[in-house]
Order: structure tokens, then sequence, then C-alpha cells
């Protein structure tokens, strides 16, 4: 696993990005898939990719609280001015880390007892793109994005 | 149709219409919200000795794995208490990223809407 990539994204400063949500709580679920379909409305996207994205978000908080108890979900426009604009949310947390990323990437592969296991393979579906970074001891970083469709 | 008495407890109403229960959920469904909304839809097919519940989902804008998770358990639930689950008014946006995701909402009948849920529920 890449360590400086994982140290970098975990040092993101809130303020390059257009939304930071510190998630410490339970609601901080419901809160930052309302900020996110927010902004995904501001920039443009079809209600079906705006519903995408605010899904997603709500998946990436909910493992945060779940797994790592704290962390933050950031969200930031990209290709500003461009044709095709984008969305990109890093979800990031100093917690327990992910020993196997790959194993939690497939379908119905849970931990946690009252879940479908389709969190983090749901968003990577959602998503055009999907990265994990994560480091045992040291924290997870989950890095999507999801460009705007003409329509 | 009769509004179940009224309990600062509820999150959502429950309306009993004959032997069915209709639940419109028309508030943003968090964690908390979707575990009570489990309690009291419980303890209303006990007390009412309904045969089916109609879950209505029209307004309810984000549906993710984990509120997937909950309804789902909730339908067993109730399956084991004798009672159907049918759940109707699932939006356009919300179906394709339920779809997109590979979620199946087990143990739920899935009507288009509510007069669709309305015949199912009659007919058992």
């Amino acid at each position: 696993m890449d360590t400086d990539k994982l140290e970098t994204l975990l040092g993101n400063q809130a303020h390059e990005f257009d939304l930071a949500v510190r998630i410490t709580k339970e609601e901080d679920i419901a809160v930052a898939r309302q900020m996110a379909k927010q902004l995904a409305q501001e920039m443009g996207f079809s209600l079906a990719d705006t519903t995408k994205i605010a899904t997603a978000v709500s998946e990436l908080a909910r493992n945060i609280y779940r797994y790592a108890k704290q962390g933050r979900i950031l969200l930031r426009k990209k290709n500003a001015g461009k044709s095709e604009p984008a969305i990109e949310i890093i979800a990031a947390d100093r917690g327990p880390g992910i020993p196997d990323v790959d194993l939690v990437l497939t379908k119905g592969y849970t931990t946690y007892e009252r879940s479908l296991g389709i969190g983090l393979s749901g968003v990577k579906r959602l998503m055009d793109s999907f990265a994990i970074y994560s480091e045992v001891g040291k924290g997870t970083v989950v890095v999507a994005e999801k460009r705007r469709r003409r329509f | 149709m009769k509004e179940t008495p009224s309990n600062p407890e509820q999150v959502v109403p429950i309306l009993q219409i004959a032997d069915f229960l209709l639940v419109p959920i028309q508030i943003d469904l968090d964690d908390k919200t979707v575990s009570r909304l489990q309690e009291q839809l419980l303890k209303e097919i006990e007390r009412t000795r309904a045969k089916a519940v109609i879950l209505d989902v029209r307004t309810v804008e984000i549906i993710d794995s984990y509120i997937s998770y909950t309804l789902s358990e909730t339908a067993a639930m109730a399956r084991l208490m004798g009672c159907r689950t049918i759940l109707c008014g699932i939006r356009p946006a919300v179906a394709l990223t339920l779809a997109q995701m590979g979620i199946v909402l087990e143990e739920l009948n899935i009507a288009r809407d509510l007069e669709h849920a309305l015949v199912l529920a009659s007919s058992s």
C-alpha cells in the first residue's frame, strides 16, 4: 500500500475543499448526504446522478462512523468552468484501517452484523472513479469522482 | 381510515385501513429514524393485528444500503408476525441507484404506486 499517498490524503486541509463535514456522530451521516446533494444540484448534476452522489456519501460517512468513530467527508468541484465538471469525494479517517482492501470490495462481505455488505462495492459502482488507500493502524481514505453528464 | 392514537414517540403516521396499515414515509430516513420506525411498526402490527403493511416511499430521496437492510429486516420480522410488507412509490432516481449498487430488497413486495399496493394488500 502507498503509505505516502495515504498520509498526504489524511493531511488534506478542509479549506482546500468546497465542503467539509466532520463525522463524529450518527446524525452527521444525514448531514453529509444532504450537503452532498446540495452541492451536486448546484453543479447541475441530473437528479439521478445527484441521488447517486448523495447515496455514495451516505455509505462512506456511515463507514467512517461505524469503523473509525470519526473522520471527514471532503467534497470538491473539479474542472470548474469546463463543459464536463466533476465532483470529487474524499472520505478520510485515522481509524483502524482495512487489512484486506480487495475483500471489503467484495459484494456481500461485511464485518458489521446489521449490514448488506454492499457499502463500498456499491459506492464503486455508483462512481466514475474509485480508489481506496488504507493501512492497519494508520487509517483509510476513499477517493471517488463522478463526472457530470450532458443530458 | 383512522389514524392510530398520536404518540410523541411515533416518527411517522401509521394509518389503519381495514386490516392493513398504511405508512407514508415523508421524512429523511436517518439511521435512528429508520430503527425507530421499525420498532413502531412492529408494535402497531401487534396492536392492530394487521395482515399487510404498505410503506409508501414516494417522497424519500435517498435509500442507501443501511436503510434497505433495515426495511428488509422489518419486513422479515413482520412476516414472522403473519403480516406482509409492500413497498411502493420508489422514485426513478432511487431505483437507478439501488439497482446500480446491486441492492435487492428481500422480503418486500414491491408495488408501482399506492393504488397498486392497495390492490396487492387486499388480494392476500
